[in-house]
């Protein structure tokens, strides 16, 4: 099979670029595949993200602009539901009044609670492990299981708490049947069932501090208070920052308790109707979930506001290692 | 040369991706979310209200759903649907008894999502009216099948509880107990301080129970020794207690709430009168004396610290007070004529968009008449059905008081039904409760008068009513 001159370098030429292009398609193919690979690796979580969290996201702030029972198709009205929240409803603002006082208490007795229980772990004593263990177990419990079971310390005339009162002179209050006392109780059940976590947060911050610094303070004549507050202290903010942050965001979302508690109301003079079983109650006894939705949607701008303003706040008084303060 | 490529060969933007798969995740959800018959219309001129097809010959499955676990459930309604897989054995029932839905979670919150997503149990039992959600199209009618059926046609049902099935003169529910509600009372405190026993000497007014319960009521210095009556922590009777005294909460003929009316106003003044007169004024502190309201274990009443209470019939059989007690009727106030009772029903539905209704409603009829005698031999949660056979006492109460009274209480309650009271019977009848709950807890707490408070109730759950028709 003959070939003329000028044929065999424009073939050569062209099987070339045709190896070049093959060995590009190569390169790309594998590159895509990469590519792929990746995500289909992160693919079931974005795509749980996309249908668990920002699909009803979307969808909640479509029916918070809707008249929606759930039964029938939603109907649009605007800003209604959020008119109806801020004019009309008297019990939105008693819902929102409780969930504030439960919060400012709430919080910073979590973290003080969480820190002090990880400064008492941190010792070096015998059976410290099983302390440690102890004391995160009731983080573990169900929040229906350590409501009731605070119910039944609780109860004025019977439980154990108000007998212990007793016994030291002191006459215990109402506790979950009183308007003043039912938010602190469940603030107790709240210290007690999540300081456990905070704790563990702590612990490892605290484990984290070197040595050194404070010998070094102590060598300088600062006593454990002092060391303390200008050496644990700083060194820990981060810790402090997340669980503020989580606890802040925890507490504003507080609803087992109150709703087991509420033992289908919400205490006396609804003293426990906190946001989140309001929030409940119109969406799935009152069938009102396009309100519910307008709900949840202020409190998710709420929560991104503080969280926002938290974080902001923190450069002025998180430290962070070998970081810069500005 | 310029190199053309292909936008296979592309590798993909995250951008890409994530468009790729929020489209193909929005077609997912769509596909969930859209119900599986799209159905617009109104439930009232459902077609299913009208069925033709004869209940299948073939076997067919349906479910049942209901959200109590309790040992007694465990070993009973098994029992009840084997009796009904027995009579139609070309039905099979699924069910489970784990105290919520198959799968788990709350059980409102997924039947009415089940419902919405057009995949509902074809049967689910209810403890709040089906009135409120037949009257949203949550649930299929039932006229034309109550009407050729065997034993669960309307008039067999006692006709005030049967009203909490209805909306608009259609049917969306049975009612299979009607647990009547009533006075216990304490018989040995009452022998201790020599007073009778019986019960037809049992006060029937108002003013005369309150002369009782202040006869009862003891306290040493600021202590409570003995509380006698504490009429107003039974909320679930507040409807049976404005109508005691001739009032009303919610006309369901007129679609109004009367609430304010002069002789509600006139009722709670007299609960409030109990807070002052008998118990020194301050609720919160009378709260502290013992757990008021019902008869159950850990209550006043059965620590022997209330003399009289209320409950319903299935009291009678759930709870072994350490005493001996008896029942009565409620009294009437001044303006009544005469005494009414509550109900509290287990409601037998079937949700809209069931597959199989006619074999749904065959087992909704069985449980709200055969098989609840089987189910009444256990647990005296009196039953509504009318047919009821004569002679059927609850086993349990027999043997803790004998069948002679057994057979006495359960007569006692079923004459009581044919004076219940109308209840259960508004599409906002959650909300109106607990509002009206509220009103009653501010008025004990002082912190609104009756008028005030009642006016407020009356307000809200008038503007929520119309809010609600509107949208119906």
């Amino acid at each position: 099979m003959g070939m003329t001159p000028e044929a065999g370098p424009q073939s050569r030429a062209e099987r070339g670029s045709q190896i070049r292009v093959s060995r590009l398609r190569v390169r790309l193919s594998k590159r895509m595949r990469e590519d792929l690979r990746g995500y289909l690796f992160v693919a079931p979580w974005i795509l749980s993200l996309l249908v668990f969290t920002a699909y009803p996201m979307v969808a909640s702030f479509f029916f918070s602009m809707t008249d929606y029972n759930i039964l029938n198709p939603p109907r649009w009205i605007g800003l209604g539901n959020f008119t109806t929240m801020f004019t009309r409803d008297p019990l939105y603002w008693k819902s929102v009044v409780n969930t504030l006082y439960y919060t400012a208490l709430a919080v910073p007795l979590g973290i003080a609670t969480g820190l002090v229980m990880a400064m008492l772990l941190n010792q070096q004593l015998a059976g410290i492990g099983f302390y440690r263990t102890a004391f995160y177990l009731p983080g573990l419990m169900p929040a229906v299981a350590s409501t009731l079971l605070w119910m039944v310390l609780l109860d004025p005339r019977n439980g154990l708490v108000n007998s212990a009162l007793g016994l030291v002179g002191i006459s215990g209050p109402g506790w979950l049947r009183s308007v003043a006392w039912s938010k602190p109780a469940l603030i107790l059940m709240a210290l007690w069932g999540s300081s456990g976590g905070s704790m563990l947060i702590f612990l490892a911050a605290l484990k984290e501090i070197p040595q050194s610094l404070l010998e070094a303070a102590m060598i300088d004549g600062a006593n454990p208070w002092q060391r303390f507050r200008h050496v644990t202290i700083p060194l820990i903010t981060p810790s402090i920052f997340f669980n503020l942050i989580m606890s802040v965001i925890g507490s504003f979302q507080v609803f087992a308790s109150a709703f087991i508690a509420g033992t289908g109301g919400a205490g006396p003079l609804n003293s426990i109707l906190m946001y989140m079983l309001h929030l409940y109650r119109q969406a799935f006894r009152y069938f009102t979930m396009g309100y519910a939705s307008a709900m949840a949607l202020v409190m998710f701008l709420v929560l991104v506001g503080i969280t926002l303003l938290l974080i902001r706040s923190s450069s002025a008084w998180v430290y962070y290692e070998g970081a810069e303060r500005r | 040369m310029t190199e053309k490529r292909s936008p296979l060969h592309t590798p993909l933007s995250r951008r890409q991706f994530l468009r790729f798969a929020g489209m193909a995740a929005g077609a997912t959800l769509l596909a969930a979310c859209s119900p599986a018959t799209p159905d617009t219309t109104d439930p009232v001129d459902d077609p299913v209200d009208q069925p033709e097809a004869p209940v299948a010959s073939e076997q067919v499955t349906i479910s049942w759903w209901n959200a109590f676990s309790t040992p007694t459930c465990q070993e009973v309604f098994p029992q009840v649907i084997e009796a009904f897989e027995t009579k139609y054995p070309n039905i099979k029932v699924e069910f489970e008894i784990s105290g919520g839905p198959p799968g788990g979670g709350e059980y409102t919150e997924v039947l009415l999502a089940r419902i919405a997503a057009g995949n509902p149990p074809e049967t689910a039992t209810i403890w709040s009216p089906p009135s409120q959600y037949g009257a949203r199209g949550a649930l299929t009618a039932m006229d034309a099948m109550m009407e050729g059926a065997e034993l669960a046609r309307p008039d067999q049902f006692y006709e005030s509880v049967m009203k909490s099935c209805e909306w608009q003169g259609k049917t969306y529910g049975l009612p299979a107990s009607a647990g009547a509600g009533c006075i216990f009372y304490n018989t040995t405190a009452f022998e201790e301080r020599g007073i009778s026993t019986k019960r037809e000497d049992f006060p029937t007014t108002w003013r005369e129970i309150k002369e009782l319960s202040d006869e009862l009521t003891v306290w040493e210095g600021d202590e409570l020794k003995t509380a006698g009556f504490v009429p107003w922590t039974s909320g679930w009777l507040n409807p049976v207690w404005a109508q005691l005294n001739g009032g009303q909460f919610f006309d369901s003929g007129e679609l109004k709430y009367k609430i304010d009316s002069d002789v509600n106003i006139e009722w709670l003044e007299y609960w409030l009168s109990y807070l002052d007169d008998q118990y020194q004024g301050d609720v919160e502190r009378f709260n502290l004396f013992g757990q008021f309201g019902d008869v159950y274990p850990e209550s006043a009443f059965a620590m022997g610290i209330n003399t009289i209470d209320q409950s319903g019939s299935w009291a009678c059989t759930d709870v072994e007070l350490p005493f001996e007690w008896e029942i009565a009727k409620l009294p009437v106030g001044p303006n009544g004529t005469v005494s009414k009772t509550g109900y509290w029903p287990n409601w037998f539905v079937m949700p809209k968009g069931c597959p199989h209704p006619e074999e749904a409603f065959l087992l909704c009829e069985h449980f709200c008449t055969e098989g609840w005698v089987i189910w009444y031999k256990h647990v005296m949660d009196t039953p509504a059905w009318r047919g009821f056979p004569d002679g059927v006492i609850t086993e349990k109460l027999s043997q803790v008081v004998g069948e002679v009274r057994a057979h006495d209480m359960h007569e006692f309650f079923a004459e009581y039904l044919n004076d219940a009271a109308e209840m259960w019977t508004s599409p906002i009848e959650d909300f109106a409760n607990d509002t009206f709950a509220s009103s009653v807890d501010e008025i004990m707490h002082k912190a609104k008068t009756p008028a005030v408070a009642l006016a407020e109730a009356q307000a809200l759950c008038q503007s929520r009513l119309d809010e609600t028709l509107r949208q119906l």
